[in-house]
């Protein structure tokens, strides 16, 4: 076990020690240490272009996260209802996708939506269009190939809440003279609360952070949090202004799981 | 009534599987196209193939990524199996720090996990390559292959170890001729995970590579940014796919075991 320990010490701990350390500048650029904190990079970073970036960030993976909660519900549902084998296999056709990496699922979104793409080609062809649509490099783009990379994550936890639900429950409902809305509104849906917590925070922490999919789908109108620090660090090289950036992402994801952790406990409270 | 509720339901969830499998669909089939134009069907054809293996950056990516994936896999089994062991047999101070820690890499957002080692790297002076391209992909992979082996020794039935050690056998021979072949099935799994993550991994790579060195991700990153889409990256993507495809397979069926 030490050797893991001291792996992730060393690896992952360490590393995020010397974000900290850059982030507040008291690392100069010969990489000496100095033991005056600083502030300048969040001073900076509120008169920058990155409060804009953070916002719209968030927004994206609201978005996102509502999307795939609003898609995902009715499928896992009927996945759900199912029984045996069948179930098994939709299932399985939920989770192949979870094998195939993000850069390709997002590399094959656009061999449909690019210019020379199956829709430009297709309605091109047939008359529809005397001028290739612009389907990429723009918000709906990058909304659309989120959701496309996010949606089995959300589908998984939502299955396994609803796969649990006792179904004598609704039909007692249903018995007692519940519509089916009601029953869904006071019964499954408050019943499969901690798969929908589960899969927001499973779909809206990775999406907050999200480099790939804005990168090759989208344009400068949906540059994210991960294209700027991408930026800062690749491109631009200012280490400083771009730890301080990871700082308060990091700060955000660690304050979204603390919330949900809250949030969980608080509903498995009130289900006892 | 009813009825028309799940039929509908029926075709919703439809729609939605094509929507999840048709761009994957469409980008292996056009790879087969024997034409330039990525989505005009000229007929079927291996010529983007033929190219890709006479295209010897490909095969430099290939072995990159094939290279980095071991390494990780090796280190990753072993550290792994090490940990999942002390995790389910021994009380310890710290172990639900170091519960919580393991599951860290797996759920922050994975670019500030790999911007932080990119620092690291600059700060302590170590040149960018394959070795520290590996040291990041061990660093996540180790959480993964422990998570998985640790799921598979709950289970384990210790009467075993105890009827071997009671015929003399001591605890090192115990452990490789007793222990180690019942748990193996879940090792190799936590080692195929570990494999998984390594060569698919984009963000971590493109953050602790540096200039000289590209995998099989990195390369179809750099095609699809600069050129877009092309029937020649249809024809990597898809290589590339089935690989992790068929790791996939291995791992469902070592499940099932």
């Amino acid at each position: 076990m030490s050797p893991t320990v001291i792996y992730l010490a060393v690896f992952f701990f360490a590393p995020f020690v010397i974000v900290l350390l850059y982030a507040f500048g008291m690392i100069d650029i010969h990489r000496q240490l100095h033991f005056v904190v600083s502030l300048d990079y969040y001073f900076d970073f509120f008169s920058s272009v990155a409060p804009l970036v953070f916002g719209r960030s968030l927004l994206m993976a609201l978005a996102t996260t509502a999307a795939c909660l609003v898609l995902g519900y009715p499928m896992s549902y009927y996945i759900a209802v199912k029984s045996g084998r069948q179930r098994e296999t939709l299932m399985l056709l939920v989770i192949i996708p979870f094998w195939v990496s993000f850069l390709l699922r997002t590399y094959a979104l656009m061999t449909i939506l690019d210019v020379n793409g199956i829709i430009n080609v297709t309605l091109l062809s047939l008359g529809l269009i005397s001028q290739p649509l612009n389907l990429m490099y723009n918000t709906q783009a990058v909304l659309l190939g989120m959701v496309y990379n996010y949606l089995p994550f959300m589908i998984l936890p939502l299955y396994a809440s609803m796969e649990k639900l006792d179904k004598a429950l609704l039909e007692a409902a249903g018995s007692l003279g519940a519509g089916p809305a009601r029953s869904f509104l006071h019964v499954t849906l408050p019943l499969t609360r901690s798969g929908i917590g589960a899969g927001s925070i499973l779909v809206f922490v990775p999406a907050v952070g999200e480099f790939i999919i804005p990168q090759l789908l989208g344009g400068t109108e949906s540059f994210m949090i991960g294209n700027l620090i991408w930026t800062l660090f690749l491109k631009a090289r200012n280490l400083w202004f771009g730890s301080a950036v990871s700082i308060i992402l990091i700060a955000l994801v660690v304050l979204m799981v603390a919330l949900y952790m809250k949030y969980i406990t608080k509903g498995e409270e009130m289900a006892i | 009534m009813k009825k028309t509720w799940d039929r509908l339901l029926q075709g919703y969830s439809f729609l939605m599987y094509v929507f999840l499998y048709a761009p994957i669909l469409i980008m292996v089939i056009f790879s087969f196209n024997d034409s330039k134009l990525l989505a005009v069907w000229r007929g079927f054809s291996l010529r983007w193939y033929e190219a890709l293996i006479f295209d010897p950056t490909v095969w430099k990516a290939f072995y990159n990524s094939i290279w980095v994936a071991s390494l990780t896999t090796v280190i990753s089994m072993v550290l792994g199996t090490m940990t999942a062991f002390v995790m389910i047999r021994y009380g310890f101070r710290g172990k639900s720090i170091l519960d919580s820690a393991l599951y860290f890499p797996v759920v922050i957002p994975e670019i500030t996990e790999a911007l932080s080692l990119l620092l690291f790297y600059v700060f302590t002076g170590i040149p960018l390559g394959a070795v520290t391209v590996a040291i990041g992909h061990i660093a996540f992979s180790i959480s993964y292959a422990t998570i998985v082996i640790r799921a598979r020794l709950v289970g384990f039935d210790r009467s075993v170890e105890e009827a071997a050690q009671s015929l003399g056998a001591n605890e090192l021979r115990t452990f490789f001729h007793v222990t180690l072949p019942l748990i193996l099935p879940g090792v190799i799994a936590g080692g195929l995970l570990a494999f998984t993550v390594s060569y698919d991994d984009f963000v971590k790579t493109a953050f602790t590579a540096g200039p000289g060195f590209q995998s099989l991700p990195l390369k179809i990153y750099a095609m699809a940014s600069r050129g877009g889409v092309s029937p020649l990256l249809n024809a990597l993507a898809t290589v590339t796919l089935i690989v992790s495809l068929c790791l996939a397979l291995v791992r469902l069926r070592l499940s099932k075991t």
